[in-house]
């Protein structure tokens, strides 16, 4: 007896240690963030086996010579000036003073040069070479160093976007690293690149820290997306890896994460009420759309493809799937974009009487649609279960097919569908935003439309560097989107983080990737 | 017996084989592969390709199963798509992590379950019996996450006595790694009593009934020893052949319990593999399944015979 | 008194699964709502008078989806256990009873299903037959035949001995018949025991099954689905995973208790739980 009683309280008194050890070991510490990954990194090398949150964590540690400004625009980064030649085929840039390199060495022209024939060396994957190698838009024929400050591209074709793709984040932002991050056999190692935080650890399929550079030459100024003003106010960023959504919720409410990027929609009132955390939202540039498939022997006819617009009450379903924190969109160029017009803004306003005008003159005869969607991401799921409710309406009959992610990119890939509910990633320019959907389909089965005449404008546009002149022809190729309905466009994404209540100087932005400088606690 | 050992053995070969074939042509022909994953909506014809020879996708199949198979006899389980990692550590860091809990929860439930079982038996249809199988029926009928998400919310969130995610090892330190522990093997110990009462009573009840025991009574050996030496050994030979199966299939089941506690163990490897096309960490996680999946068989098989004199070899 | 108790516990079990059944059936013909009517004005309210158990995402019934969900997760529980123990008690009866190389390249085959991941496995079986209940139908049959096939072997080789088997070959049956009318019928004892657990089985492993991302396609509702979907809002909503939660947790404890009296009246020497 006396015994048992023993044991019990020495059994009570180890675990009261225990949780106090613990209680210490995961609460908040003052010196570092701790931030939820969806899915652990796939490597630590920018722009080569990438993803959304490889880049994101990678762009705390690395920079280019230019990088996105907060309203997506380009600006300079590494580079103080950029001039570029009248005929577009010789860029110029000037690097600024007194930046290091995270190992102390100071960044050269060299390490620029070094940097960019890495990229352009087909060995690396970098996955933004078909646009410098001739391929895509244009074909990088030299990158010389003309002194130890001066950067000098030479180019084979003008182009509009030259900068932009630079910047672009899934090109890990073109970053200017130093030659130690490889190993002596020439492999990939680390990166030392000239960010605010450096490489700490990563714990593979758990968690990567990055620590403060103390060295790091910030620009002057506040925040400004990629570039302007940024120091490192914490020591450390801890990375965690953790899939499953409801966890990380769970985590973020329980104190044992400060940062949740990618808050669904459904989740932000729930964390407005509550007190120990808060919501930080910027409208952000993933378009939520349904494709259809304009060669589909029933969907060919656009009478039907418009009567499917008409039949779908478009507010309504993106007021319902993301609680109203998400703003309408008919267009293929984001709302938060610049060249986002009145013009823009038209769409399609719902009306049955003439989508089942439509259907008749079509001669539909309820032949079922396929609507293929995924479970991944519930904003799109749901938002294809409403469409198949409103379009039974004007008697238009739709079959979900639910797929796993994988399978429904690969039916995307090949055009092998009727509709199907999907998220294209950002687009920070509008050409690009056009290129993505519109194409010939005999090459490139994934594109949504197929059409001589938009493919003629679309190119002009990458062309012409004038802002008006480029507003126009967007202007055109969206009414003509109305008129052929090749898709229909549902909203854009919103970047919603949550963060604990004493998170201090955090901001959601378009590309909506988490930034950790100019952060504290 | 000898003989029969090394032919059950010897069996066992050829059925790896087709667990392996099977798998690896199984997730080759579901559509979609991992380079169309990495390239997502701006995959063009070109860069996949590119990407994929890069990956050595390209080759036939039956070259890359050969290559495959070729590599895994030398030791080299290849690389994971999706980091680079070599799969082979990786399989056994993961398998650290499940068959801890695995283990532990298993363990612990028989602790529970068997003496339950047996004072179930022992009292059966009396109030104690009834609590005891409503009690294990009720456990039993829950589905695993549910009960983990109920845990995780009352004990995590509520109450704030247990972290609600991140994994400790505890080789790199024990107490802290034990309190992530707690919760996911609770939940499992909870579902896992359940089943193992019932079955420790069930086959305790039989026992009881056996002619030895009564005579034992009858020569007037006291209740409890005739619980320890007459019952419980018997009871136990059946209820160790289901911990078998229950082992077996509790390595599938253990990938939803991960999810929710966010463990980096075998089961959500698999999972995340699975959905992330991740070729060499499927066929790796496959082949060590399966092996394990024999030779756990195996053991029932060879076990039948000790257990069950009515089964003949 | 132990007679009376161990019959109550068989009624209490047969009077659960009567009424669950019958809900189910009721719900092919009538219930209080369309369960796929959607109506974005009531999303996500608690019970009420005209919504006994509130309702969902979608402002959907969810009473309605309970019934209706009784339909089809009872559906798809009951043709994968007949299919797994259709597949199960030929294998299993084949293999024990001719002993020989077919045994083995039955037991290669059954230990092949075994060793295969569930997840793998309905992913694959839903690519080829369409994502789908017949896709899950046959993922679950397949995954379940090994169990049956290893009691029917287990039970039909300590039979295969007994006398009257002996005697059936002597007079100059076939084996076939010898198999049909003196093996099978002793197996149908632990079969009808295994059977009810398995029922139970498949339940949690179609709720597991949707949780992980496959399972019944909505937006047709089973208990699996809704209690996988009910997740994402166990704060705000809870009524959305305690109303399939509880009916997935009172089904299984019916059958069990069904179960225990099944398994009294036909062999109470059995030890399956």
């Amino acid at each position: 007896m006396i015994f048992n009683r023993s044991i019990a309280f020495a059994l009570s008194v180890g675990l009261v240690a225990l949780f106090v050890q613990v209680s210490l070991a995961y609460a908040q510490d003052g010196s570092a963030l701790r931030v939820r990954l969806s899915s652990d990194i796939r490597s630590t090398d920018p722009g080569t086996n990438r993803d959304d949150n490889t880049d994101a964590v990678v762009l705390h540690m690395v920079e280019g010579l230019v990088a996105l400004r907060e309203d997506t625009s380009v600006g300079p980064m590494l580079a103080s000036k950029i001039v570029a030649s009248s005929d577009g085929l010789r860029y110029t840039f000037t690097l600024r003073d007194g930046v290091k390199f995270h190992n102390g060495a100071p960044l050269t022209a060299a390490d620029v040069v070094w940097s960019w024939k890495r990229y352009l060396d087909p060995a690396t994957g970098w996955r933004c070479l078909p646009e410098f190698d001739g391929r895509g838009m244009t074909k990088v024929l030299a990158v010389e160093a003309t002194n130890p400050k001066t950067v000098v591209f030479k180019l084979e074709r003008p182009t509009s976007l030259f900068l932009t793709t630079m910047a672009r984040t899934d090109c890990g932002g073109a970053g200017i690293l130093h030659s130690s991050s490889l190993d002596s056999d020439g492999r990939w190692k680390q990166p030392v690149g000239t960010g605010p935080y450096k490489f700490g650890q990563w714990k593979k399929g758990q968690y990567i820290d990055l620590v403060r550079f103390e060295n790091y030459a910030s620009l002057n100024g506040p925040r400004d997306g990629y570039t302007g003003g940024k120091k490192a106010e914490v020591e450390k960023v801890h990375f965690m890896v953790i899939p499953d959504e409801i966890a990380g919720k769970t985590a973020l409410y329980a104190g044992a994460i400060d940062v949740f990027p990618e808050v669904r929609s459904a989740d932000i009132a729930e964390i407005q009420k509550k007190p120990q955390v808060k919501i930080e939202v910027a409208p952000a540039m993933d378009m939520y759309a349904f494709l259809i498939q304009t060669r589909d022997p029933v969907l060919k006819d656009v009478r039907i493809r418009r009567a499917l617009a008409l039949s779908l009450d478009l507010p309504a379903i993106t007021e319902a799937v993301t609680e109203g924190v998400c703003q309408p969109n008919s267009s293929a160029i984001p709302s938060s974009s610049m060249y986002y017009s009145t013009v823009q803004r038209l769409g399609y306003r719902r009306d049955i009487a003439q989508a089942k005008r439509l259907l008749a003159d079509a001669g539909y005869n309820g032949e079922p649609i396929k609507m293929i969607t995924n479970k991944r991401h519930s904003e799109s799921f749901d938002s294809a279960v409403l469409a198949q409710a409103m379009a039974a309406e004007a008697g238009i009959r739709i079959d979900l097919e639910v797929l796993d992610w994988a399978t429904q990119l690969d039916r995307y890939t090949k055009g092998k569908y009727q509709t199907m509910a999907f998220i294209y990633s950002a687009r920070l320019d509008p050409s690009l935003s056009y290129e993505m959907i519109s194409g010939p389909k005999s090459t490139q089965p994934r594109k949504v439309w197929d059409d001589s005449l938009v493919q003629e404008k679309l190119a002009e546009s990458t062309r012409s560097s004038d802002r008006a002149k480029r507003q126009v022809l967007f202007d055109e190729l969206h009414r003509k989107m109305l008129e052929d309905v090749p898709f229909i466009v549902l909203f854009n994404s919103v970047d919603a983080v949550g963060l604990r209540a004493n998170v201090v100087g955090y901001k959601s932005w378009a590309p909506a990737k988490p930034r950790l400088w100019n952060v504290h606690l | 017996m000898l003989s029969y050992i090394a032919r059950r053995v010897a069996l066992t070969v050829p059925t790896l084989l087709l667990v392996m074939v099977a798998v690896f042509a199984l997730i080759h022909l579901i559509p979609g592969d991992p380079a169309q994953l990495m390239l997502g909506d701006a995959a063009d014809d070109a860069t996949l390709s590119q990407l994929r020879q890069h990956l050595g996708l390209d080759r036939p199949l039956t070259v890359q199963f050969a290559r495959w198979l070729l590599n895994v006899v030398h030791g080299d389980f290849g690389h994971s798509i999706t980091n680079g990692l070599p799969v082979l550590p990786l399989l056994l860091e993961r398998i650290q992590v499940s068959g801890t809990i695995i283990l532990a929860a298993v363990t612990l439930a028989t602790l529970i379950a068997v003496p339950a079982g047996l004072i179930a038996a022992w009292k059966q249809n009396q109030t104690v019996d009834v609590a005891i199988v409503a009690g294990a029926t009720l456990l039993l009928s829950i589905p695993s996450f549910w009960l983990g998400l109920l845990l995780m919310l009352q004990f995590g969130l509520k109450l704030g006595w247990l972290p609600v995610v991140g994994y400790v090892p505890l080789s790199e330190n024990f107490s802290e790694g034990l309190l992530y522990l707690l919760l996911p093997i609770a939940t499992l110990v909870m579902i896992e009593s359940g089943i193992l009462t019932r079955m420790s009573r069930a086959s305790a009840i039989d026992v009881l009934r056996l002619e030895y025991v009564t005579h034992a009574r009858a020569k007037g050996v006291s209740e409890s020893q005739v619980l320890r030496r007459h019952v419980f050994p018997n009871a136990f030979g059946p209820t160790l052949t289901m911990i078998g199966v229950i082992l077996g299939n509790l390595l599938g089941g253990i990938a939803v319990l991960e999810t929710v506690f966010t463990l980096p163990g075998i089961g959500r490897l698999l999972v995340d593999a699975i959905y992330a096309r991740d070729y060499p960490v499927v066929q790796g996680v496959m082949l060590l399944t399966a092996l394990t999946y024999v030779f756990i068989n195996l053991i029932i098989d060879l076990c039948y015979p000790i257990f069950d004199p009515r089964v003949t070899t | 008194m132990k007679a009376f108790f161990k019959h109550k516990n068989g009624l209490i079990g047969g009077a659960m699964i009567g009424f669950i059944f019958v809900v189910a059936l009721a719900a092919f013909f009538w219930t209080p709502y369309n369960p796929l009517a959607i109506n974005l004005h009531i999303r996500l309210q608690p019970p009420s008078a005209t919504h006994w158990l509130g309702t969902d995402e979608f402002g959907r019934d969810v009473l309605s989806r309970v019934m209706a969900g009784a339909a089809a997760s009872g559906t798809v529980a009951l043709l994968s256990v007949i299919s797994a123990v259709g597949l199960g008690l030929f294998m299993g009866v084949v293999a024990g009873f001719f002993r020989n190389w077919v045994d083995r390249v039955l037991m290669a085959i059954n230990d092949t299903l075994l060793a295969f991941p569930g997840i793998l496995f309905a992913l694959g079986v839903m690519m080829i037959v369409g994502a789908n209940k017949w896709g899950i139908i046959i993922a679950l049959g397949l995954a379940y035949t090994p169990t049956v096939v290893r009691v029917v072997r287990g039970t039909v080789l300590s039979i295969r001995e007994k006398e009257y088997v002996e005697a059936s070959r002597m007079i100059g049956n076939s084996e076939l018949v010898t198999m049909l009318r003196h093996v099978l019928p002793n197996c149908a004892a632990p079969v009808a025991v295994l059977t009810t657990s398995m029922v139970g089985w498949v339940l949690l492993s179609e709720s597991a099954l949707s949780f992980l991302g496959l399972g019944v396609p909505p937006p047709a509702p089973t208990w699996g689905n809704m209690l996988a979907s009910s997740r994402q809002y166990m704060q705000s909503a809870v009524w959305l995973s305690l109303a399939p939660g509880l009916c997935i947790a009172l089904t299984l404890l019916g059958i069990n208790l069904l179960g225990d009296a099944v398994r009294d009246k036909l062999d109470p020497r059995m030890v399956v739980a």
